[in-house]
């Protein structure tokens, strides 16, 4: 949640430095040596010890000096009346317990004992410390505690205790059938918070015991709502894998119309009390639609997951929008769009990790983001990471959307392809080429227009990275583009970027072999570019080698050719050709073979038989001459490679088969389409393949949906084992606030006389119902048993609290 | 699974404040840090490190310029643990005080431990709400520390203020029966106040976008509810919200998020009004966002929309225009910044002055003027008639100007109103019209300030030379006549309108042209604005009524009328955006 800037008056900052000061002066900086704070800590006077304690908490944290020696002084105290002293020697066993197993045990029956105090709290506390404490032996001692802690009649307690099981599980995995069976107990219980504790600790040690859930899972359904944020993560975490187990994906054919209502599910007269809706899914049939028929209970999820849209914690909306997009239909799904867009409203850090799920959901239904275009305009103050993410949106709802939201999009893409960052800027065009692939031809050549606009750009990055997406424009469609081709080709010589001009010179070369009529144009280019060919860069030179022999290769084949035809039609002799090279044919191979053996020599050769030679043929023995004598080895491994290919003008066909060959339409797929098959919300999603194949460890992809048949008896969820509580439970389908609401107006003034104060919003909602007797009488007994413990603590407490001089004295007096 | 394996805390020169294992044996803070620090800033929220032992996902966070870092061995949602990370902010902020402050924490690591021993037990996110925690770590007060060093007793928990856990209060004073009822999770047992007050913080986030002619392509508010709450008992409140316009709440207030204490099922039956039992304190009520343009607004952009009609509808405090490639050279840039009469300081006549703007927008060349203050709805002027929200006042406005790397310096800055910094190799030129400036502005009627500078490229040597012949890349655009392209929009004729190629046609000097593409480079590609306005908000949402159901209230005492406090706020951090 953002945090109100400003509204820090004078007055509070004084207050604040007031504070800060006495802060600074109670834990002063300055360290103590160690034999004093064993001093403080060995003192008689709680207030001493506190200090102390204090200073060796702070010294654990900040690592200063080691406190491990002080292990025994410390544990001494556990055993101290004072509740601020036992939390702080709680939170030091936590630390070193691991280290100093032995005396960490003796502290253990301390603990113990605490775990029958009269005091929910200290039950609470004591449980889960002895739970936390990581030394191996007490694993059962921890797993009886637990089962105590099930048993207990506060609800912190027994959270204390589902919150225990997966640190017991992990102190000791022997331990698991006895946890399990404890889990199966809490995750059935009345209390919201009990409950989604529960279900944190399930998915923990036992996740795929969904056959514990069944009797659970409407009770789960029910209190989802009222549970806290973490507690409905969890559930809706278990409860979007359990449907996909428990629910097999029916889905119906029926006929478009008013029908739909009439195919009510027949043979399911069990759910009669709830009602079947189907939903309809759009098919590409025109008179039969695919209806995806919900189980009633996994409807009832939905639509009890319904109100978490609304919920302040971004990870909540997320997984309802991903059990929407998992299981349930699209009106769901659409429902879910809109809070899913308000994610963009959260700090950077969520937005970011809110927009790599966004663009997963739109990957799939790019439809439904239209409406929220705007939303993903970039602003400046976006991190890169989060501009790039938008920019994909913003393509893929490109389009689906109107022409004018469509001008909308290319004008900001553009703007962005001018900014001044590189990243951006390359990020930018790649989405116009995206766009341009993913739209109608004449929006495409719209881009296509756009992005040639920008080749007259003074930016680098932008002509070279624009001329690469036209490059991938234009082989997608060559025969559409052979103009294109020749304007870049005639742009050549204003070209001065590397890469652009190596970009244009193999297309050239590309159409050179595709082109027939093209022929003229890339042996002219050929012949400018071999004039330069000296000042170009290597990456370019490479380019006009591989041009150069693909020309020469298209005046071979089509000699060839000539020369079949003439053969056919007269039987003269083809030696007669007068562009013949069948006389060259021994001294070009010799010269090949021999400038291995010697490069002074093959000069010789290729200048004598100029006079006979075609243009071409000698624009071919130039360049090979000229590559010849590159600094770089590659190009001259390149040129090697061509010259042999290209060796003996009758046989082309290997030479046409490597250089010819058809090249794959490149694809341009929009970045996170690499990360289709992580499950929305997981972090394998963010990271993306960088985390390895198949996710993070501990990643879990989605189960598969459950087949016809193959599922658990929907009987199971029935929730007549629970007896009486059914009744009771019916009554609480409505959400804590509105309960609040009723319960309150039922009884404006509650009279409650014997103070409980242990009480939570179930007690209190309890209030307006008198069926609920039981429940009602183990809270007062609770409450007044610690009542009673108020009264003898609070004198303690007062002592330790008041932190003065006289109240200390006292305090020693009593014990 | 067990999302937080641990939590460390690093100061603003990162050095470690804090590190709390929860569970298993995650990386160490020294070897988490610089592979965090590795990465590029802004750095991600989630970075994955795969040569730490175990491979370890790092989540982290930086608030108040401590960074929060919390490793992870396995996949978990990240959204979790970057909530949580916010909770243990907002939760370390809450009980320490805000700002939060390294040595904060560092005096009260005590109080520190255990908050962050409740927020998360081995690694399963537990308690995080405020008021629950209150409940169970006792906040370092002051007070108390203040009393007990001079060897007072502190008896009285109201003192004290956010007190310790009720269980271990001394006996209080015999409370009225009707406080003993549990209140709800999210709220503390036994508040006491003496004073009794409410207020409602109402603050919006706003951010457009407007395109090169001036046009709005987009304008949102996001605006938080903050709710603070000093009233003893189990209050019950009602909170009802207005907007203007015949749309309804809904219209503006989009996408809600709300509080747990909110009643949804009263908010889908009557919109508008947020039915609570608040937790005692400070906390968020509600979160959302308001499209300024309308839903429509995209449409309407096909059909052409006037720059300056659709800006008078949004109607904000202050807009801004930049011109480039100004000067022979075309090395100079303007922006003008427009301010709204409307939102001239408090005094009497500023309401009056608004009937007087409409001349003032004379200067609106290129379809961009003043900024038109009047809504089209009646509604400024029904405003007009309260006292606050009547003369809401700009404050605080600044304009950034991202520079690009290529320039060395900017030489002849010069601006009519304010201040403006900039030092050579800075990437942004901070523009601050102070107070003093905006009430002269806008009493003259006026309302324009202007700034004008000049670039200076990088030195002539690091350019190639310039007998080479295309300028420094590129293509030459005069061989340029592809003529494939199917007809631009309205919308790209106007955004392409500053394309330097037809300024170059113009232009009668070939070196002349030479240096305005050479400076094309160098010229922003945006604005940005900051201002904060007291009293006014971008959606128009009003608190119509804050009342307290004195029947379903507990605890409360006969007859106490809490004090009510409304505060309207928005605020632009450069949210508004003008591309160039």
């Amino acid at each position: 949640m953002p945090a109100f800037a400003g509204s820090a008056t004078a007055r509070n900052l004084t207050l604040e430095a007031a504070r800060d000061a006495s802060l600074a002066g109670r834990s002063s900086a300055r360290p103590l040596p160690v034999q004093q704070l064993k001093k403080l800590l060995d003192s008689r006077n709680d207030r001493d010890v506190l200090e102390g304690l204090r200073r060796v908490i702070s010294l654990t944290y900040t690592r200063r000096a080691p406190t491990l020696p002080l292990f025994s002084s410390v544990i001494k105290n556990i055993a101290s009346p004072s509740l601020e002293i036992k939390k702080l020697v709680y939170i030091y066993l936590l630390h070193h317990a691991e280290a100093e197993p032995d005396t960490a045990l003796l502290s253990i029956n301390t603990i113990q004992k605490s775990l029958s105090d009269s005091n929910p709290q200290l039950r609470a506390l004591a449980l889960r410390v002895m739970s936390g404490i990581r030394v191996p032996v007490i694993s059962q001692i921890v797993s009886l505690g637990i089962k105590k802690g099930v048993g207990d009649m506060s609800p912190y307690v027994r959270r204390a205790a589902a919150l225990a099981v997966p640190k017991c599980y992990r102190l000791d995995p022997g331990t698991g059938p006895q946890l399990v069976e404890y889990l199966g107990t809490l995750l059935g219980d009345r209390e919201y918070f009990v409950a989604g504790a529960a279900v944190a600790a399930f998915l923990e040690v036992c996740p795929d015991r969904i056959d514990l859930v069944h009797m659970h899972y409407r009770g789960l359904v029910r209190k989802l709502v009222d549970m806290d944020e973490w507690g409905q993560l969890a559930t809706l975490r278990l409860l979007m894998v359990y449907a996909r187990k428990c629910f097999p994906r029916r889905t119906r054919r029926v006929r478009r119309g008013g029908e739909s209502t009439k195919s009510k599910s027949v043979g399911r007269g069990f759910y009669d009390d709830e009602p079947t809706e189907e939903k309809e899914e759009d098919d590409n049939d025109s008179n039969y639609e695919e209806v995806v028929l919900l189980d009633p209970d996994l409807e009832h999820l939905l639509n009890a997951s319904r109100p978490l849209l609304q919920s302040r914690n971004s990870a909540a909306i997320l997984a309802v929008a991903r059990l929407y997009f998992y299981l349930g239909t699209p009106p769901y799904l659409q429902s879910a769009i809109g809070p899913l867009i308000s994610l963009l409203r959260s700090p950077p850090d969520i937005q970011h990790l809110a927009l790599h799920n966004i663009v997963q959901v739109c990957l799939a239904h790019p439809d439904l983001f239209v409406p929220y275009t705007s939303h993903f305009l970039l602003k400046r103050t976006d991190t890169p990471s989060i501009q790039t993410l938008k920019l994909e949106l913003l393509t893929l709802v490109f389009p689906h959307s109107a022409p004018s939201l469509q001008s909308l999009i290319l004008a900001e893409l553009s703007h962005f392809a001018k900014s001044h960052s590189t990243a951006l800027v390359r990020a930018s065009v790649r989405a116009i080429g995206r766009c341009a692939t993913r739209s109608t031809p004449a929006t495409a050549s719209r881009c296509l227009h756009l992005l040639l606009a920008h080749l007259s750009s003074q930016d680098t990055h932008l002509v070279a990275e624009s001329l690469e997406v036209v490059r991938h424009l234009i082989q997608r469609d060559p025969h559409a583009h052979v103009s294109t081709v020749i304007r870049l080709a005639k742009n050549l010589d204003g070209a001065q970027s590397a890469q652009a001009r190596a970009s244009i010179v193999w297309l050239v070369g590309e159409f050179a072999a595709l082109v027939p009529s093209e022929e003229f144009i890339a042996a002219d280019v050929l012949r400018i570019l071999v004039k330069g060919f000296a000042d170009e860069q290597v990456g370019v030179q490479a380019q006009i080698v591989l041009l150069a022999a693909k020309v020469y290769l298209g005046f071979l084949n089509g000699r060839k050719v000539e020369e079949g035809e003439r053969e056919r039609g007269a039987t003269s002799s083809p030696l007669r050709d007068p562009e013949a090279g069948g006389l060259d044919l021994p001294g070009n191979e010799d010269g090949g073979f021999r400038d291995r053996v010697s490069e002074a020599q093959s000069v010789g050769p290729t200048a004598e038989g100029e006079g006979q030679k075609h243009a071409i043929e000698l624009l071919w023995q130039h360049v090979l001459l000229l590559a010849r004598y590159s600094t770089s080895y590659d190009l001259r491994d390149r040129t090697r490679l061509y010259r042999a290919l290209l060796s003996t003008p009758s046989s082309t066909e290997l030479a046409s088969l490597l250089l010819l060959a058809p090249k794959p339409v490149p694809t341009i797929p929009s970045p996170s389409e690499s990360r289709k098959g992580y499950v929305l919300g997981s972090a394998s999603l963010v990271v993306g393949d960088e985390g390895g194949v198949g996710g993070l460890r501990g990643y879990e992809a989605l189960p598969e949906w459950v087949k016809e048949g193959e599922e658990p008896d929907p009987r199971l969820r029935d929730e007549a084992g629970s007896g009486g509580r059914t009744e009771y439970e019916r009554n609480r389908i409505v959400p804590a606030s509105e309960m609040l609401d009723t319960a309150a107006a039922d009884r404006p003034v509650a009279v409650k006389a014997n103070g409980v104060r242990e009480r939570n919003l179930d007690d209190w909602l309890a209030e307006g119902e008198e069926d609920d007797d039981d429940d009602e009488e183990d809270e007062e007994d609770d409450g007044t048993e610690e009542e009673t413990e108020t009264e003898e603590d609070t004198s303690e407490e007062e002592g330790e609290e008041s932190s003065s001089e006289d109240e200390g004295e006292r305090d020693r007096l009593v014990k | 699974m067990s999302a937080i394996e641990a939590l460390y805390i690093f100061d603003e020169h990162n050095n470690l404040l804090l590190d709390h294992v929860y569970t298993g044996r995650p990386p160490s803070p020294n070897v988490l840090l610089p592979l965090y620090l590795a990465h590029a800033s802004p750095r991600p929220s989630l970075i994955y490190l795969p040569n730490t032992n175990p491979p370890s996902l790092l989540h982290s966070l930086l608030q108040d310029r401590l960074l929060f870092l919390s490793p992870c061995s396995h996949d978990v949602e990240p959204l979790l643990v970057a909530e949580f990370l916010h909770r243990v902010a907002d939760a370390l902020e809450d009980f320490l005080g805000s700002p939060l402050l390294a040595s904060k924490i560092e005096g009260s690591y005590d109080v520190v431990a255990q908050l962050l021993g409740e927020m998360c037990d081995a690694g399963i996110v537990a308690t995080t709400e405020p008021n629950p925690l209150r409940d169970v770590v006792e906040a370092p007060s002051w007070m108390k520390s203040l009393l007990g060093s001079a060897g007072l007793p502190s008896s009285s928990p109201a003192l004290s203020g956010p007190t310790s856990t009720p269980s271990f209060l001394p006996p209080p004073p015999p409370p009225p029966p009707t406080s003993t009822t549990a209140p709800p999770p999210w709220r503390r047992h036994n508040v006491r106040h003496t004073s009794n007050e409410l207020y409602v913080d109402i603050l919006e986030t706003l951010s457009a976008t407007f395109s090169p002619s001036g046009l709005p392509l987009c304008a949102s508010a996001s605006g938080t509810i903050a709710f603070t709450s000093k009233v003893s008992g189990i209050p019950d409140l009602l909170l009802i919200l207005s907007a203007p316009g015949g749309g309804g709440i809904t219209s503006v207030f989009e996408n809600p998020v709300f509080h747990p204490c909110v009643r949804l099922a009263r908010w889908r039956d009557r919109p508008g009004e947020l039915s609570f039992v608040p937790p005692d304190g400070r906390f968020v009520l509600a979160g959302y966002g308001a499209d300024l343009l309308g839903r429509e607004y995209l449409a309407e952009l096909g059909k052409g929309v006037d720059p300056t009609k659709a800006q008078a509808r949004l109607g904000l405090p202050a807009t801004l225009h930049v011109s480039t490639a100004l000067g022979s050279m075309g090395d100079e840039f303007e922006v003008r910044l427009s301010l709204n009469p409307r939102f001239a300081n408090a005094k009497g006549g500023a309401g009056a002055s608004a009937a007087a703007f409409a001349p003032s927008l004379g200067t609106a060349s290129g379809g961009f003027g003043g900024g038109n203050g009047g809504r089209p709805k009646p509604l400024p002027f029904a405003m007009a008639t309260k006292a606050d929200s009547a003369n809401p006042s700009l404050a605080d406005a600044v304009v950034r100007v991202p520079v690009p790397p290529g320039v060395r310096n900017l030489v002849e800055l010069k601006v009519n109103r304010g201040e403006a910094v900039y030092a050579p190799g800075d990437r942004v030129l901070e523009w601050r019209v102070g107070q003093k400036d905006i009430a002269a502005l806008l009493g003259v009627g006026a309302g324009v300030a202007t700034l004008r500078a000049t670039v200076v490229g990088m030195a002539e040597d690091e350019e190639p030379a310039d007998d080479s012949g295309g300028g420094m890349t590129g293509m030459k655009g005069e061989t340029w006549e592809y003529d494939d392209a199917a007809p631009m929009g309205a919308y790209q004729a106007a955004s392409t309108r500053k394309g330097n190629e037809k300024d170059m046609k113009v232009a009668a000097e070939q070196r002349d042209a030479k240096a305005v593409r050479k400076n094309a480079l160098l010229m922003p590609s945006e604005a940005t604005l900051s201002f904060r306005v007291k009293g006014w908000l971008a959606s128009g949402i009003k608190v119509e009524r804050l009342s307290v159901d004195t029947k379903a209230s507990r605890g409360l005492g006969a007859g106490v009328q809490p004090y009510k406090g409304v505060k309207y706020l928005t605020v632009s951090d450069e949210g508004i955006e003008v591309r160039c």
